[in-house]
């Protein structure tokens, strides 16, 4: 079974793909922040990371950074959650080794979708 | 006890949430993706892929009113359908667009309307609504799962019709705008050509050939199109010169040689306060001048001169070949192409004139059986 943690400050996302992740086979961690998630990522190994970009704190890209630069985290995909639609943003988030970019408010059956395609065509690869 | 059932409601709750969430980021992208220009049928292709994958339906179909009222035409479909009208009267989607409501029916077999449509056993129709008067309706039928639709399902597709009813109204009326723009257009240069025997149909030829052209050179659309009008109005200026001037047989004299080569400049000062005209207005002002900057009315050289009229200059010099003047015999296409030919580089722009001889007259030449 595949392991995909979400990392999302807002309870209803966090519960939502939860719940829709969980109903399409898949195992789910989840945290409200990304202070402690470089511990958690590298205890539990996930094989996805869903991350929102803009948390109180630490943001998206920061975490995202961290777990770029650490050689045993620099290789789980991630897919960036976030509210800002610009290209601009786009640009930064995809130099900082970003897997998916999903603009907020996404479809939970599209998001599914898409997982579902990239982990197929990690399979075929 | 007390604490699972908490959790339970709380699950519901969640999916509940789930749903809203979905229809929000549908319209979302719905307003993102269907703005712009668009034009009614590829907004009707996005509703229908959009309701296919939202409602997750074998078929989904726009339909939408003809001008008259009386009767439906499919717009854009997916999956199985094979009606293309349904005249008004005693049929359910009629029923829909007249009650002004979404109407959902399960089992289509055991109902008057079984025979409506052929192949499909579960339907959903809702109206497409205007602001003045009903545009038509989106129908979705037969689940890919085969069930029911439920009043999540009615939801999804009345946030879909809203959108998209607001939508076509739009398009529809700015294609009715833009069909009254091109023909006023056309009869105004129909009235000027009208004035001379010789250039019937003149303007008209040379916009087909210079959109040849364009499209050989592989320029976008929105530049097509406003060449076209640029073709169209490329003579306006013509409009005061007295028709005995433009029908003399034998040579001008200076004076009227005057007046004719001053059309390029009087047809831009004509058009240069209209906003619609503003990007044509230097194609119009220009298509007399010359690859070599021997041209007229400023001089201007190669690349300075505007692609648009750089294009017209060719299109206009082939029709104008290939036509009777009142001071002398049409030539044949050979010797119209042997003609560019020689003027290229010196009075054409080589590229315009390569692309030209490529994209059309070949093809041309190639149905008279005659090699260029």
């Amino acid at each position: 079974m595949k392991k995909i943690m979400v990392i999302d400050d807002e309870p209803f996302i966090l519960m939502m793909l939860e719940d829709k992740l969980t109903a399409a086979g898949y195992q789910v961690i989840t945290r409200r922040d990304g202070t402690d998630a470089i511990e958690v990522v590298k205890k539990e190994q996930p094989d996805l990371i869903i991350l929102d970009w803009m948390m109180p704190r630490i943001s998206g890209i920061d975490v995202c950074k961290r777990l770029k630069e650490d050689i045993d985290t620099a290789y789980i995909p991630v897919f960036m959650l976030t509210a800002k639609g610009q290209a601009a943003d786009e640009r930064i988030g995809l130099q900082c080794g970003i897997a998916r970019y999903i603009t907020k408010p996404f479809s939970p059956k599209g998001l599914i979708a898409e997982i579902e395609e990239f982990f197929g065509r990690q399979v075929n690869r | 006890m007390e604490d699972r059932l908490i959790d339970n409601d709380l699950k519901a709750t969640i999916r509940e949430l789930a749903d809203c969430y979905e229809e929000l980021s549908l319209l979302y992208r719905l307003s993102s993706e269907l703005s712009g220009n668009l034009s009614v049928e590829d907004i009707c292709n996005r509703i229908v892929a959009e309701v296919t994958e939202q409602l997750e339906v074998k078929t989904a179909v726009v339909m939408l009113i003809e001008e008259g009222g009386q009767r439906l035409y499919t717009k854009s479909f997916k999956g199985s359908w094979n009606i293309m009208s349904i005249d008004r009267g005693g049929n359910i989607v009629w029923n829909a667009i007249n009650e002004k409501k979404d109407i959902a029916v399960c089992d289509l077999m055991t109902t008057e309307f079984r025979d409506d449509f052929p192949g499909i056993s579960s339907i959903l129709i809702c109206p497409l609504l205007g602001k003045k008067r009903p545009l038509g309706a989106i129908i979705a039928a037969d689940k890919k799962s085969k069930e029911e639709f439920y009043s999540y399902d009615t939801k999804l597709i009345m946030a879909i019709s809203t959108q998209a009813a607001l939508l076509i109204e739009n398009a529809t009326l700015y294609e009715e705008l833009e069909e009254f723009f091109i023909g006023s257009v056309k009869a105004l240069v129909r009235a000027l050509e009208a004035n001379s025997s010789w250039t019937v149909g003149h303007s008209e030829r040379v916009t087909d050939y210079a959109t040849a052209i364009a499209e050989g050179m592989a320029e976008d659309s929105e530049f097509i199109e406003r060449l076209r009008i640029c073709c169209l109005l490329h003579d306006i200026g013509k409009i005061g010169i007295p028709v005995m001037i433009l029908d003399k047989h034998g040579t001008l004299d200076e004076n009227e040689s005057r007046a004719v080569l001053q059309h390029p400049l009087n047809g831009a000062r004509m058009l240069e306060g209209i906003r619609a005209f503003k990007d044509i207005v230097a194609g119009i002002r220009h298509h007399h001048e010359r690859w070599d900057g021997n041209g007229i009315p400023h001089g201007l050289k190669g690349n300075d001169i505007p692609l648009m009229a750089r294009i017209i200059a060719v299109a206009d010099a082939f029709d104008a070949m290939l036509s009777d003047r009142p001071y002398r015999k049409k030539r044949t296409m050979q010797e119209a192409v042997e003609e560019l030919r020689n003027s290229s580089g010196s009075q054409f722009d080589p590229q315009v004139v390569d692309t030209f001889i490529k994209t059309v007259i070949q093809f041309s030449l190639l149905h008279q059986g005659v090699s260029p």
